[in-house]
């Protein structure tokens, strides 16, 4: 299978034949996506083992749901990414909290901006968003992105940051709500 | 902060992914029955999914396609529809197969959201206590198929009733019970660890009254006496190791209630103020077949 790019009104019409069983939609809606649900699923977990299963789950609940699907609501890569990462996060929570002290080198190489490389293909809307990230204090930034990308805990935060998670949990929401206000919508 | 900073500063922390496990399955019932948080989430999901752009795609492995097509059903005919551009216009002869093949697949489709509906219909069949059907507090899409989520505000315990469900075979589940205040917005969102024996009580819109204290009930069957699992904390949430008693089956089928008492508790052992009822519905149902 080739990874094509597909444009949003192109995966809108996968997810309609697949919402209607088409298999052979859904494995070409599967090609144009894995790569993009796996890079997300894969910074968050850190486990290949993890990312696989995780990724099956997605995609098996993607193929049940995809009638649920609804174009005004979201975009399909949104929705997609949306269900991965909420999975890969529910392993990882019920994982437990131990994860930093399993893996030492982890805190190292969790990096915020994965690839910067990428920013040629920034829509408007990213382009605001890092705009409105950009206003916050460096470390109030760099939690957000930890927590986003890599799947971080408030306590994980609290280690690296070394404040108390109620104060963690404190800064996430404001810098949420900042965030919310300087993008206006 | 307001009631609604603090329930969008929730959806956002959802979406963001810092919740704990006990949260984000507040969260994920809360998506489920209660729309407009549902409309939160979906709004920080688009604030935040634009990041997902700046992250470096990765190609997972190739036998993860293989057990995800054989996870679609025992289908396995996918090499026979290769077309999927656009369907050619039907000529006279390969029109019965196609449409056989298509029929076939709808089928085995509509199968799979049997299973599904059936699984769910499982988990909520009874979940809220009789006093008039509330679709409207079910996603649109489950709307038209089973309308079966019911509430009952301040009654008194005595009117339990009895509701016929099946419980999807034992596997590691979460399960969530919501007490609606009113149509808007639930009081307490309480889950249970079944293998712990753990309840976890979240005041979400319930009112605090200084002077009052809430008691969470069980009553392990329909007109059973409601035995007290112990007092919600003025506290967004309340951590119990309150059901040791109690056999995990007998969890499962109990009605959970939550009455207004004096501070302190109810003074006779029993509810005397008004109460608000729910079942368990279980969140994370196992698989799909």
């Amino acid at each position: 299978m080739i990874v094509s790019m597909l444009t949003p009104a192109e995966l809108v019409w996968l997810m309609a034949a697949v919402a209607k069983g088409d298999q052979a939609a859904f494995e070409r809606l599967y090609a144009a996506t894995r790569a993009k649900l796996y890079g997300v699923v894969l910074r968050i977990l850190r486990r290949s083992d993890l990312a696989d299963e995780v990724i099956q789950e997605t995609y098996l609940k993607i193929w049940h749901n995809a009638g649920s699907f609804d174009p005004k609501l979201a975009t399909p890569i949104t929705w997609m990414v949306a269900i991965a990462r909420n999975r890969a996060l529910d392993v990882v929570r019920k994982k437990g909290e131990t994860s930093i002290e399993d893996e030492p080198g982890a805190m190292d190489t969790a990096g915020e901006e994965p690839n910067p490389l990428a920013r040629r293909e920034m829509t408007e809307e990213l382009k605001r968003l890092l705009a409105c990230l950009g206003r916050l204090d460096e470390d109030r930034r760099r939690m957000v992105l930890l927590a986003y990308y890599s799947g971080w805990s408030r306590d994980q935060l609290a280690v690296k940051f070394d404040a108390p998670a109620n104060t963690i949990k404190t800064w996430l929401r404001r810098s949420l709500m900042e965030i919310r206000e300087c993008l206006g919508s | 902060m307001t009631m609604d900073e603090d329930r969008d500063g929730f959806a956002a922390e959802y979406v963001l992914g810092t919740l704990d496990a006990e949260e984000r399955a507040q969260a994920d019932a809360l998506v489920l029955v209660d729309q407009d948080f549902a409309a939160k989430v979906r709004e920080w999901q688009r604030r935040l999914g634009e990041l997902n752009v700046l992250v470096a795609p990765l190609e997972p492995p190739a036998p993860v396609w293989d057990r995800i097509r054989a996870g679609l059903g025992d289908a396995g005919q996918s090499g026979v529809l290769h077309l999927p551009e656009v369907a050619a216009p039907a000529t006279a002869q390969n029109a019965p197969s196609a449409e056989i093949i298509q029929m076939r697949q709808r089928m085995e489709r509509w199968r799979g959201l049997n299973i599904i509906t059936g699984m769910i219909a499982a988990c909520l069949i009874g979940i809220f206590l009789v006093r008039g059907y509330r679709p409207d507090l079910l996603p649109p899409d489950l709307r038209p198929t089973q309308q079966v989520v019911e509430r009952i505000v301040e009654r008194p315990v005595e009117v339990v009733k009895e509701v016929v469900r099946e419980v999807p075979s034992a596997r590691p589940a979460q399960f969530v019970a919501v007490f609606q205040k009113d149509e808007q917005s639930p009081a307490f969102v309480m889950s249970v660890d079944i293998d712990k024996r753990m309840v976890i009580v979240r005041q979400v819109a319930a009112e605090r009254l200084p002077d009052k204290s809430y008691q969470l009930w069980i009553a392990t069957q329909p007109g059973a006496t409601p035995r007290s699992l112990g007092l919600v904390e003025p506290n967004d949430f309340t951590v119990k190791a309150a059901l040791n008693d109690y056999d995990p089956a007998v969890i499962n089928n109990a009605t959970f209630g939550i009455s207004l008492e004096p501070l302190g508790g109810s003074p006779t052992g029993q509810p005397t103020g008004p109460v608000i009822h729910a079942k368990l519905l279980q969140i994370t149902p196992p698989p799909n077949p």
